[in-house]
């Protein structure tokens, strides 16, 4: 009896994020499709308006990355502008924009990464969250991890006025310098940062890579997903989240393409599916070959397993050290899904290390904050790797500066295609002969969660949650079970 | 919007998004209040594109803590005021993700990490029409009911 599972938020907004599930006769996984929502009208809405307000404006399209989307448009004014940001100023945004990296990927990793591993996959779920985490590891934990939030949140609110929905950013430079006397505060925070980086890697190790059951879950088939890779490196193909070129390996580790992020369109196509609202990507010379992984695919993925595989290395010394211990266990390129969970927390460890290294650079308190030498151009390109993966905003204004095209390639949609197909391969392995039990439908959720998709968009409306009704319906399409959350 | 030190009494918290039409309710709702009780030391208004535990960063220190904000509910009527407290927001759900942590939630993980959270949290919402369109425009049945909700709340202030 073939049968629907639907994991589906109770909805006040109809399709905001579902994931259906379809069985065959068997009560095996035959398909499953994942749909995403996306906000109606974004470009249109932006249409006339002075490209330096973008900066101000990008930040409220999500609430859950709003400083890359801060960057990546005030790195497109440059281009518009035609100038490049001072010394100082960029290293100034980079120090806004690593802080951000190492808040935003504890928030991830504790919430939502450790209660599967620390509490375990099958546990109950009123304990498997980030109160069930703590009563494992220690309160003094939990306050740690909310403290490097907090501090890391102060560095963004000093340069950027709000960290949740930072204002600053200018064409040539930054709206605020930083002073003597709060470079001590800065440096204090960098240093607790990467204490703190090198505990929470040194944990991942012993609760996860020495639990062999856990190991076997990140090696196990289910969550190994064979696709192309992108990502941003620099000069020596290191991981760099602000700056460099785009560079994309094939599922054997070959580099394919290495290029500059304004040719993206040469290279990202965009192919629409009548079942989701967002437009999937793919590497465009391919053309789009469907929903598939292996050799044939044109699928490619984003993120900090994307970043591992598509570089040669980090660009700090301690996280080095980690990313070729990573190497060693997985291999290269690694298509283990849930070693996102892992790569995510090197890569917090660069971003505190280089935080360590902003924090005494002399340039940092320098005044020298704008270059005003601009060279209209009329069309700019900003790309970052966001904490999610690749992030590109593209504008072009008129002759006035007043913004006439807006494209977005956001993070979560490079990696749309594939958290479809993880979470197909993944219900496979665990659901079966119609077998539909809370903890095997969370490990099909294990799949999309290691990819920390931004699915939020910023709504704040009470309760402000997006809550799961996951129904199983029988070929009739009746309703015979229904889980919620 | 004011400064506010720890020390102060009241936090009014006006959360949305300014450019997710009605969903910019609860801000406007504050810039009302703030135009209103700008000179006060005890008063303060925030504005917040903010959930979770960002709220409780604004909170924190705090007596008493009124948020103002836009809500959907199953069958309510936009344009319709309500006064809820923490509680009847359901029970709290780590499920999702931190950054969708809803407010219940959220106070609680404050209060077993140790948070200050105010003695007194008080929500007051506009039920809304459209909160998924990029727009600064307010619904008509959310802009006519804006003043409503401003005096509810002064009315609290007042107690």
């Amino acid at each position: 009896m073939a049968q629907k599972i639907t994991i589906n938020p109770i909805t006040r907004l109809e399709g905001h994020g579902k994931i259906d599930i379809f069985l065959d006769d068997k009560g095996n996984v035959q398909d499953a499709f994942m749909q995403i929502t996306e906000l109606r009208g974004f470009e249109r809405f932006c249409i006339g308006r002075p490209a330096e307000e973008m900066p101000r404006i990008v930040p409220n399209i999500c609430g859950v990355c709003p400083t890359p989307h801060n960057i990546a448009s005030t790195k497109a004014l440059d281009y518009i502008y035609g100038v490049a940001p001072t010394p100082a100023a960029k290293l100034i945004r980079q120090l806004q924009y690593n802080a951000n990296f190492i808040e935003d990927h504890y928030i991830h990793f504790f919430f939502l990464a450790a209660p599967d591993f620390v509490v375990g996959p099958d546990a109950n779920p009123a304990e498997r969250n980030i109160l069930g985490v703590i009563s494992k590891v220690g309160l003094d934990i939990g306050k740690k991890v909310i403290e490097v939030r907090k501090k890391t949140r102060e560095i963004i609110k000093l340069v950027a006025s709000k960290p949740a929905h930072p204002e600053g950013g200018l064409p040539g430079g930054v709206s605020r310098g930083i002073k003597q006397e709060e470079r001590k505060g800065i440096m204090e925070t960098a240093n607790m940062c990467v204490d703190f980086a090198r505990f929470a890697l040194q944990l991942f190790k012993d609760v996860v890579l020495k639990n062999k059951a856990y190991l076997d879950l990140i090696l196990s088939d289910a969550y190994n997903l064979k696709t192309y890779y992108m990502g941003l490196v620099d000069e020596n193909k290191k991981v760099n989240f602000y700056e460099g070129r785009l560079r994309v390996i094939d599922p054997n580790g070959k580099e394919v393409a290495f290029f500059h992020p304004n040719d993206y369109i040469d290279y990202i196509g965009e192919w629409v599916e009548p079942w989701t609202y967002i437009r999937l990507t793919h590497l465009r010379k391919l053309g789009w070959n469907g929903l598939i992984e292996g050799d044939n695919t044109s699928l490619y993925r984003v993120g900090p397993l994307g970043r591992f595989n598509v570089s040669e290395g980090m660009a700090t010394p301690l996280a080095q050290e980690e990313y070729e211990e990573m190497v060693n266990t997985l291999g290269k390129p690694a298509h283990h899904t849930l070693a996102y969970h892992w790569a995510r927390l090197i890569e917090a460890l660069q971003a505190a290390e280089d935080l360590q290294r902003i924090s005494v650079d002399p340039l940092l308190t320098s005044n020298d904050l704008r270059n005003m030498n601009f060279q209209f151009t009329g069309k700019g390109i900003g790309c970052v790797e966001a904490c999610r993966g690749t992030l590109i905003h593209h504008y072009e204004t008129d002759d006035h500066g007043l913004i006439t095209k807006v494209n977005l390639i956001v993070a979560t949609q490079n990696n749309a295609a594939s958290m479809a197909l993880s979470v197909k391969k993944a219900a496979q392995n665990f659901i079966k002969g119609g077998e539909v039990k809370e903890g095997l439908l969370n490990m099909a959720e294990m799949a999309f969660r290691a990819y920390d998709p931004c699915l939020g968009c910023a709504t704040h409306t009470l309760p402000g949650k997006m809550p799961l009704i996951i129904n199983i319906y029988d070929n009739k399409h009746n309703v015979v079970k229904t889980l919620s959350r | 919007m004011n400064k506010h030190t720890a020390h102060e009494n009241t936090l009014i918290i006006g959360v949305g998004n300014p450019i997710l039409s009605d969903d910019s309710a609860g801000i406007l709702v504050a810039r009302r209040i703030q135009e209103i009780y700008s000179a006060s030391t005890s008063i303060h208004v925030v504005e917040a594109s903010l959930g979770g535990i960002g709220l409780l960063d604004l909170m924190a220190g705090y007596d008493k803590v009124i948020i103002v904000d836009s809500i959907k509910t199953e069958s309510g009527e936009p344009g319709t005021c309500y006064r809820l407290t923490v509680d009847d927001l359901g029970n709290p759900s780590y499920s999702w993700g931190p950054h969708l942590l809803d407010l219940r939630t959220a106070v609680e993980l404050g209060t077993r990490l140790g948070f200050n959270i105010p003695e007194s949290i008080t929500i007051y919402a506009i039920e809304i029409k459209e909160n998924e369109l990029f727009s600064e425009m307010l619904s008509p049945e959310v802009e006519d009911a804006i003043p409503c909700l401003v005096k509810k709340i002064i009315d609290d202030l007042k107690q």
